[in-house]
């Protein structure tokens, strides 16, 4: 069936024929492509591989075909069937001997010649290929002529193999060259467990044991201890080898599992085992050999090439790393007389004897080399009086004259600075490009001094700007060094003091350019940082002043160094940032920013007189610049001084006369400080000359503080006449209207405030507010439905619909709406802290887990979690969610007012205090309640204190 | 639709449409005409048969009327389509867990077409087992 499953070649035109023919009779499906089924599903029933035998022999019968006998086909040879079981008999023997005597008659006919044929074809091979043996014969046959004096006179044959070579590498590369001495416990052990041993005394066991580990065996073969029956059998019982094997090495294991563990062993203290383990000196073989070799190698260095200085000193190291002293010493001494002009092998021979030997040794070594600084230091050093190291020194200087280090440690060990002074002026004679030696001198002369000193020293070394900056501060700590000017006040003597190290400075960068050793910019500001944490804050100002103009483009001078002034804010370096500042405002001094960031960095880090001379200066330069001048008024309001403030925006009037922040800065100034008059007087002046929204606002809300409600209402309707759009001037008409409770007018004013400005929420809140008010809760709610027509997906409008529905029709309706709030609004804050408390206290907390997960970080939410613990007294925890909330969103006023209201509950007086101050503080502005306290016109001009205290005993 | 398309009534006849296609897929759908699954797929199938004759041919079996094939090949599903390409059964890896074959009705031609060109490309290049382009698996709509 080779052609089953195999697609022939049918042309196109008979291809499809089959589809129109009869099937044949009696096929089986699948056969004759020779198609196999699969099984995934034998749960539902059961599939085969293909069709069964029964099914094909079922078709085949039926196809009139002949199935085949399974027996048909046998072996006739093999005696299955016919005479399979039959017994062996006497007459079947009998016939076997007649076919056997048959055979024997066939083969001793022509069996001369068949063997003498067979002979010949053999004797014709060996011809052909000839055996060694037969080749050989000849001479084998000649050995039998051979006496013993012959036989002794072969030569022994060479082992040409390689085989011993390979067999000791073999050994090397497995156990690295060592042989184990076997422990005793092993030994007994493997003894136990072999018979044949236990007949052999200890000390044969032992030995043999130990031959077969250190396979040594031929060694103790030739000395004949093993020739006993129970040696050979010790030869060949690998097993217990193989046990003592896996017995050493468990143990080698177990000891270094202990090892690692720091020693679960009891008897032992592994800490104080292994450090006197670390204290021994372990010379492993491999040292040993390296060292030798070593040794072997630098004596041949040192013997073939003696004036080779290190040659000595590496012997020397080594010895000394071999731990031979006696040694080293030797070969250093040696080293010296062969190489007396090295000054290393001195150095070495001095640190490898003791200190007084190393004296005598230094002493021949400065003979030999006296112009090694080195040897000198190391012999002063060597010296532990102060004069005899004095005495060093100052001999090495007569040898070394110009070594800046001997100079140092000279001066260094001088206790009268007198002394030092002297000397070091003599150094720098000797060393006058030394910068080290002559700030050293600098500093150790009085001020006059110091300043010849520096310009010296300036002159011998142009291209130094330590000796520069350290001018500039002489200059700046001792003014009398300059001129005889004597100040009293510091601040005076700073301002008088500034522009003397300024032009130092300029001068310096001017001939650092010209001696072509200018800094780079980073590192002038470096220098100048470090100045100013060194206490110079002139010459750091004077630093920054006279470089910060270098390597910058003129574009992005501006950016450079704000971001420069930036830096060195960050970093604490506020000098550095102020002259920053200053050059940034000479050079752009028409710029309001620069002038705004310069005085925000003084009113971070400086006094108050500096940030309003900062103003006072910047409004000069930019009189248009409204913040500048508002900043100005503030910061003198804020010290007190209110005439100041007055006066300020008064000059600003002059610059800007249709200002409206200016106007309303100068109203509020008027308010505050009582005179109601002038600033109806401002405001009025505003209106006719700014004539904006905001100032038509406030001043109906000025007129609405002062009581004078009826002008308030005129002055509204010419507003909103102008600004009809303008949602606040609405709110305000409608809540003056309400507050007379002319509910028909108030109606009336909301109403055309609605349809001005439908997008204003407060303004629909505050309309359906009043229709609750007055009674008419289903306006009220149709009112707040407009709302929320007008403005979709607003939880505000949604929340005071349900505080609405909460407060007149009962918990179930707002619960309905909260539903409908939530599906509109899935995120809103607001929502979902209402949502947790309108449950049944049961499933507050899940609801309150849903609303953390939905608005994470948001203070609302979070203060509802702390209410819920509260409810619980869980009082740490509710501090803890207070914190968190504050955290959050410390501008959420409700959440200092849910905490103060706590702690008043909770808590000490200590802590209401800390919220309070805290919150003063963070000054906080948002949150419903907050806003409705703080702008209530009850509390107008109160503290955060105090409107914090309200908000707490408002909160329920 | 099934009866504008073409229906093996033997054995024999599935095996030779097997055997005799050169280089196209055969694709047989075995089922009853009158079910509902069989219905909707027949009516993709045929409708996708015009588009995908160059490279597959489509055949309708009766699984009562040819019963052969129902062990061999699992047939308990009310509708099951699998795919031959020169007398080998090309199995698709369609996220279900049954590699052998399609046993639910698709509605979607393009689907339907975009299975058959993968393995059609899958079984010239002579895999026996090709991945369908999309993920049928069910947990996807849970």
């Amino acid at each position: 069936m080779s052609n089953v499953g195999t697609v022939k070649h049918i042309p196109k035109e008979t291809r499809y024929n089959f589809l129109q023919m009869g099937a044949p009779a009696s096929y089986v499906a699948g056969l004759g492509r020779g198609a196999s089924g699969f099984t995934t599903r034998s749960d539902i029933g059961p599939a085969r591989e293909g069709p069964s035998a029964e099914a094909i022999a079922e078709a085949m019968a039926k196809r009139g075909e002949e199935v085949p006998d399974p027996d048909a086909l046998q072996d006739p040879d093999d005696e299955r069937n016919l005479f399979a079981g039959t017994v062996y008999e006497a007459d079947d023997e009998e016939a076997d001997m007649i076919w056997e005597s048959v055979d024997q008659r066939m083969d001793a006919r022509r069996r001369a010649k068949r063997e003498a044929s067979e002979a010949e074809i053999a004797a014709k091979e060996r011809a052909m290929n000839p055996k060694l043996q037969t080749q050989f014969a000849d001479l084998k046959r000649s050995l039998s002529g051979l006496n013993d004096a012959d036989w002794n006179a072969i030569p022994e044959a060479g082992n040409l193999t390689g085989k011993r070579r390979k067999h000791n590498l073999r050994l090397e590369e497995n156990q690295n060259g060592r042989s184990y001495a076997v422990s005793d416990t092993v030994l007994a052990d493997a003894a136990s467990r072999n018979v044949i041993l236990g007949e052999l005394d200890a000390a044969q066991q032992e030995v043999s044991l130990n031959s077969l580990y250190t396979r040594r065996q031929t060694e103790h073969i030739q000395n004949g201890g093993y020739e006993t029956p129970a040696g050979d059998g010790t030869m060949t019982d690998f097993v217990s080898i193989g046990n003592a094997r896996d017995k050493v090495l468990s143990l080698r294991l177990d000891q270094a599992s202990k090892d690692a563990t720091n020693g679960s062993s009891t008897s032992v203290d592994p800490r104080g085992y292994m450090t006197a383990l670390n204290s021994q000196i372990i010379q492993t073989d491999a040292q040993i050999g390296d060292i030798k070799q070593a040794r072997q190698l630098l004596q041949n260095l040192i013997q073939s090439n003696p004036k080779h200085a290190p040659g000595w000193i590496a012997a020397a190291s080594l010895e000394v790393h071999a731990k031979k002293m006696v040694q080293a010493r030797k070969i250093i001494a040696e080293g010296c007389e062969k190489c007396p002009k090295s000054e290393d092998v001195w150095f070495h021979a001095a640190e490898l004897n003791t200190p007084e030997n190393a004296k005598v040794i230094l002493g021949k070594a400065v003979q030999h080399v006296p112009q090694s600084v080195k040897i000198w230091l190391k012999a002063a050093s060597l010296e532990t009086d102060t004069t005899a190291k004095k005495r060093v020194l100052r001999k090495a200087l007569e040898f070394i004259p110009n070594s800046v280090r001997l100079w140092k440690e000279t001066v260094n060990l001088e206790d009268d600075p007198e002394d030092a002074r002297i000397l070091l002026t003599r150094a720098v004679e000797v060393i006058p490009t030394s910068v080290e030696l002559w700030l050293t001198l600098a500093r150790l002369e009085t001020p006059e001094n110091a300043r010849k000193v520096l310009n010296s020293a300036r002159a011998r070394i142009p291209t130094s700007h330590e000796i520069y900056i350290a001018a500039g501060r002489l200059a700046e700590q001792s003014p009398s060094a300059v001129g005889d000017v004597k100040f009293e006040d510091d601040a005076a003597r700073r301002q008088a003091l500034a522009p003397q190290v300024d032009k130092l400075m300029a001068g310096a960068v001017a001939r650092l350019t010209k001696a072509q050793a200018i800094l780079p910019r980073e590192q002038w500001l470096q220098e100048a940082e470090r100045c100013e944490t060194e206490g110079s804050p002139l010459t750091a100002q004077a630093i920054v002043k006279a470089t910060i103009h270098l390597e910058v483009e003129e574009e992005d001078r501006r950016t450079v160094w704000l971001e420069d002034a930036d830096r060195a804010e960050k970093g604490g370096f506020y000098e550095v940032a102020r002259a920053c500042f200053v050059v940034l405002l000479e050079t752009f001094p028409k710029s309001p920013s620069v002038w705004r960031t310069a005085a925000e960095f003084e009113k971070k880090h400086g006094t108050p007189e500096a940030v309003q001379e900062i103003l006072a200066k910047g409004v000069e330069h930019c009189p248009h610049a409204e913040v500048l001048w508002l900043m100005a008024a503030k910061e003198l309001w804020v010290g007190g001084n209110v005439k100041g403030a007055q006066e300020v925006l008064a000059r600003a009037f002059q610059q800007n006369e249709d200002s409206e922040s200016i106007f309303l800065a100068a109203a509020k100034i008027a308010v505050e400080t009582g005179e109601t008059e002038a600033a109806q007087q401002i405001l009025q002046k505003a209106r006719a000359q700014a004539d904006t929204d905001r100032i038509w606002m406030k001043s109906a809300v000025l007129e609405r503080q002062l009581g004078k409600l009826d002008e308030a209402l005129v002055t509204l309707e010419q507003a909103i006449a102008k600004y009809p759009h303008f949602d606040k001037l609405h709110m305000i008409r409608g809540q003056i209207y309400s507050d007379r409770n002319e509910v028909v007018n108030a109606r009336n004013a909301y109403a055309q405030g609605c349809k001005a400005c439908p997008k204003s929420i407060p303004l629909w809140i505050l309309s359906s507010r009043l229709e609750e008010k007055a009674g008419v809760i289903i306006k009220a709610r149709a009112l707040l439905e407009k709302g929320r027509l007008y403005n979709p997906k607003n939880d505000e409008l949604w929340a005071a619909s349900v505080r609405m529905e909460e407060r007149t029709g009962g918990p179930q309706q707002a619960k309905t709406l909260l539903a409908r709030a939530m599906q509109e609004c899935p995120t809103s804050p607001t929502l979902l802290a209402m949502g947790i408390f309108m449950e049944n206290p049961q499933q507050r907390k899940s609801r309150s887990v849903d609303a953390l997960k939905k608005a994470p970080d948001h203070a609302v939410v979070i203060v509802a979690v702390a209410r819920l613990f509260w409810g619980e007294r869980k009082i740490e925890k509710t501090r803890q969610w207070m914190q968190n909330a504050i955290t959050a969103d410390s501008d959420w006023g409700d959440a200092w007012g849910w905490w103060l209201k706590f702690e008043r509950q909770h808590g000490e007086k200590e802590r209401q205090e800390a919220v309070i101050s805290a919150c003063e503080k963070a000054a906080p502005h948002h949150g419903p309640t907050w806003q409705s306290v703080s702008k209530d016109l009850a509390n107008v001009g109160k503290s955060t204190r105090e409107i914090l205290e309200l908000v707490a005993d408002r909160l329920e | 639709m099934s009866y504008f398309m073409t229906h093996l009534h033997s054995g024999w006849h599935v095996d030779q449409a097997i055997l005799v296609e050169e280089d196209r897929v055969v694709c047989i759908r075995f089922g009853h005409d009158f079910n509902e699954d069989c219905m909707a797929m027949d009516e993709t199938l045929y409708g996708v048969m015009e588009k995908v004759q160059n490279f597959c041919v489509i055949y309708l079996v009766d699984i009562t009327e040819v019963p052969d094939f129902n062990k061999m090949y699992e047939l308990y599903d009310p509708c099951t389509v699998m795919f031959f390409y020169r007398n080998k059964h090309i199995m698709i890896d369609l996220g279900t867990g049954n590699n052998n074959k399609i046993n639910w009705p698709m509605s979607d031609k393009q689907e339907v077409i975009d299975i058959i060109e993968t393995v059609y490309r899958g079984a010239s290049k002579g895999r026996g087992l090709v991945v369908a382009p999309k993920d049928y698996s069910t947990r996807h709509k849970y």
